[in-house]
């Protein structure tokens, strides 16, 4: 067997997951919020993908801007209607609050979209190079994914929100001081957690199926990423989902696909231990 | 996993006051009714599953009771079905199915979805003797506890592997090398586990044979190890969503064997719409399929195309295994019910033990430890946009056609 392949294998399938984990990240390390929407904000992405499809007959990646606008609007409601309530309270609050805003959204899409899984049945082929197969909706999903997290590591550096939100991210206090205003930086920040999550669902609704038995897979890679790779920065999603998907695809080769997700929580529970900032996380963020 | 059986909980919770029995219980045994007593997972993680038993016992109802009834001793007897939603909570399903039994006299006990429920309502009923039909359960160790009282319409796993592979390897005589690949969960694996071994008694070579995780979101190591071992045959068992991806993650990584059976998506509606071209040539085994064509069969519908269309008509969905099943095992209750000429428990779990019935689900005939073992399980294939069935001989419609 080709050690190449697995590699590919990984990588490809790890810059999908950094594309899962790169907004649940950004609200925790910024907001000290969990936010348990995150797994089905990612469905929410791939259902408006794929009715736009189905019934539009528009490509997934026509459609990805509109969606995850619409994910950002309802990320800034959200945050702004409910979780700026209680934004300054211990973690068990917020992250109380966003579980029970997840059953709602969890069951409001099982009850009008029903749990049926769907898929955007596009055939994009493969690439074969050298003996190794690439798919090619995952590689141009790859590409999305990585795009998609350049222009977010862009947006935090060089603009001036995603300074703002660097700013509240390092020193609430010191940044209201300045003149920044803190709720509104919160809603944001949310709201971009939450169009990363909506453009995520258009990017897997061309590899994954969609249905809301995925949300609770989605929320626990994206706490697995985060810990692997460190909170509250884009290079942290991107190092922790390609370390993920490489340890997995290794380990469902070398040791049986049984074990593949083990092994991936075992290295989880080794970095809490002796690495707590994650491989590239920012201390203070552990 | 903690989170989702939050929600089940709570939404089951809120659910509980709208859910009822569609037949009110009663305190007293009525004369000139047979009671069939139903406890139902109708709220929590099996809702899905309850939901179809009540919906076709709905609907078998009304054809029973449309024709007046049922014939009992020269006397037509009305039927009733008392059921309560357990919130799949097995505890609360045996504590249901003795208050049935005590309480609302029921002459006898319709099983729920899964084997491990039925496993706990049976040792209630054979405590009180009363007669109990299990639709939707087929792991033998619910039948191998010797219980006297306990019949099943589904054939157990094994049955369903071993016609496999024999009619696999007399249609495609070159098929030597088999992967199997399934979900470490309770069905899946059984079944993963069962081809294995009836592969490996069929003389075949079993190339590749592991399970994946309950969450498993990619499948691309395990298809590129399957690749490597260059199988003519392909067996997964998993939920739709992991057969979808699976088959499409076969056809992307270059996987070419003749034979790719899943266990059970084709069966599904949603497997075919979710694949598109990739679902055809696709094999499956399944306990049920309305491709079956019984006909001239006795009970509430006299073929598997009249159940089809009532089916449909009422429910603008296709059927599945577990209403055919469920419906049959009402049949069989009134032709035993018929044939001991009265509602008696004992002289009815004499009768059913002598059940030699041909329904439009297919043949039933109870074994020793109370286990349909008249079924042949039908081998299905997608072909084209249709489902074909190529297994038992008798029913099929097509012949194997290897996937391209």
């Amino acid at each position: 067997m080709d050690i190449s392949q697995i590699l590919a294998n990984g990588i490809v399938l790890g810059a999908l997951y950094a594309c899962i984990a790169v907004g649940f990240s950004l609200v925790w390390g910024v907001l000290n919020v969990i936010n348990m929407l995150h797994g089905s904000f990612i469905i929410l992405g791939g259902y408006l993908t794929y009715f736009a499809w189905f019934y539009l007959g528009l490509h997934p990646i026509l459609v990805l801007p509109a969606v995850a606008l619409v994910l950002y609007v309802l990320g800034y409601l959200v945050q702004y209607a409910f979780i700026n309530k209680v934004v300054a309270a211990p973690v068990l609050t917020t992250l109380t609050l966003t579980f029970g805003l997840d059953m709602i959204l969890y069951n409001l899409m099982t009850v009008y979209f029903t749990a049926t899984p769907r898929r955007v049945t596009l055939d994009m082929g493969s690439l074969d190079i050298a003996g190794v197969v690439m798919p090619g909706d995952r590689l141009i999903g790859m590409g999305l994914a990585l795009l998609l997290t350049a222009l977010l590591y862009l947006v935090m550096r060089g603009s001036s929100i995603g300074r703002a939100i660097v700013a509240v991210r390092m020193d609430r206090q010191a940044a209201a001081l300045m003149g920044i205003r803190v709720n509104k930086i919160y809603a944001i920040t949310f709201g971009i957690g939450a169009l990363m999550a909506g453009a995520a669902g258009a990017v897997f609704a061309m590899v994954f199926p969609v249905t809301t038995n995925l949300t609770g897979s989605f929320l626990g890679k994206a706490f697995v990423i985060c810990v692997i790779g460190g909170l509250g920065s884009v290079p942290g999603a991107l190092v922790g989902g390609i370390a993920l998907g490489v340890i997995e695809s290794f380990a469902g080769y070398l040791l049986g696909p049984q074990h593949a997700i083990t092994v991936g929580f075992l290295l989880m529970l080794i970095l809490l231990v002796v690495r707590p900032t994650g491989l590239v996380g920012v201390k203070g963020y552990e | 996993m903690l989170k989702r059986s939050w929600k089940t909980t709570i939404a089951g919770a809120a659910v509980l006051g709208a859910s009822s029995a569609f037949v009110a219980p009663s305190a007293q045994a009525e004369d000139g009714v047979l009671k069939i007593g139903a406890p139902l997972a109708l709220t929590g993680g099996l809702a899905d599953e309850g939901k179809k038993q009540k919906a076709v016992w709905s609907l078998w109802l009304d054809k029973i009771n449309a024709k007046g009834g049922i014939d009992v001793g020269g006397e037509k007897l009305k039927v009733e079905f008392v059921e309560y939603d357990y919130q799949t909570d097995g505890k609360r399903a045996g504590q249901l199915a003795e208050k049935l039994i005590t309480d609302d006299e029921v002459d006898v006990l319709m099983a729920p979805f899964g084997s491990g429920h039925t496993k706990i309502i049976a040792a209630v009923a054979e405590r009180y003797q009363v007669p109990m039909l299990a639709c939707v359960a087929s792991s033998v160790s619910v039948y191998d506890q010797g219980f006297k009282y306990l019949f099943g319409t589904l054939a157990p796993n094994t049955g369903m592997t071993e016609s496999m592979v024999g009619y696999f390897k007399e249609k495609h005589p070159s098929l030597k090398k088999v992967a199997v690949y399934g979900r470490d969960d309770v069905f899946p694996k059984a079944m993963a586990t069962a081809l294995a071994a009836s592969a490996e008694s069929g003389d075949l070579e079993v190339v590749y044979n592991e399970l994946y995780a309950v969450g498993t979101m990619d499948h691309s190591a395990a298809i590129s190890a399957i690749k490597a071992a260059e199988p003519d045959w392909v067996y997964m068992t998993g939920y739709t969503q992991d057969l979808i991806l699976g088959r499409k993650q076969m056809a992307d990584l270059g996987i070419e064997a003749p034979l790719v059976t899943m266990v059970t998506g084709p069966a599904y509606r949603e497997f075919t719409e979710g694949l598109g071209e990739l679902a055809d040539g696709v094999t499956s085994s399944t306990w049920w399929h309305h491709a079956t064509a019984y006909t001239d069969t006795p009970g509430a519908w006299s073929s598997t195309a009249e159940f089809y269309k009532d089916f449909t008509t009422a429910y603008d969905s296709d059927p599945d295994y577990v209403h055919a099943s469920c419906a049959a095992a009402a049949d069989v209750l009134v032709d035993a019910v018929e044939r001991a000429g009265s509602t008696d428990k004992q002289a009815v779990r004499d009768a059913l033990a002598a059940t030699e019935m041909k329904t439009f689900y297919g043949p039933i005939d109870f074994g020793d430890n109370g286990m349909n073992q008249g079924r042949e399980m039908p081998i299905i294939q997608v072909q084209g946009e249709a489902i074909k069935v190529l297994y038992p001989a008798a029913i099929a419609d097509a012949e194997l056609e290897l996937v391209d």
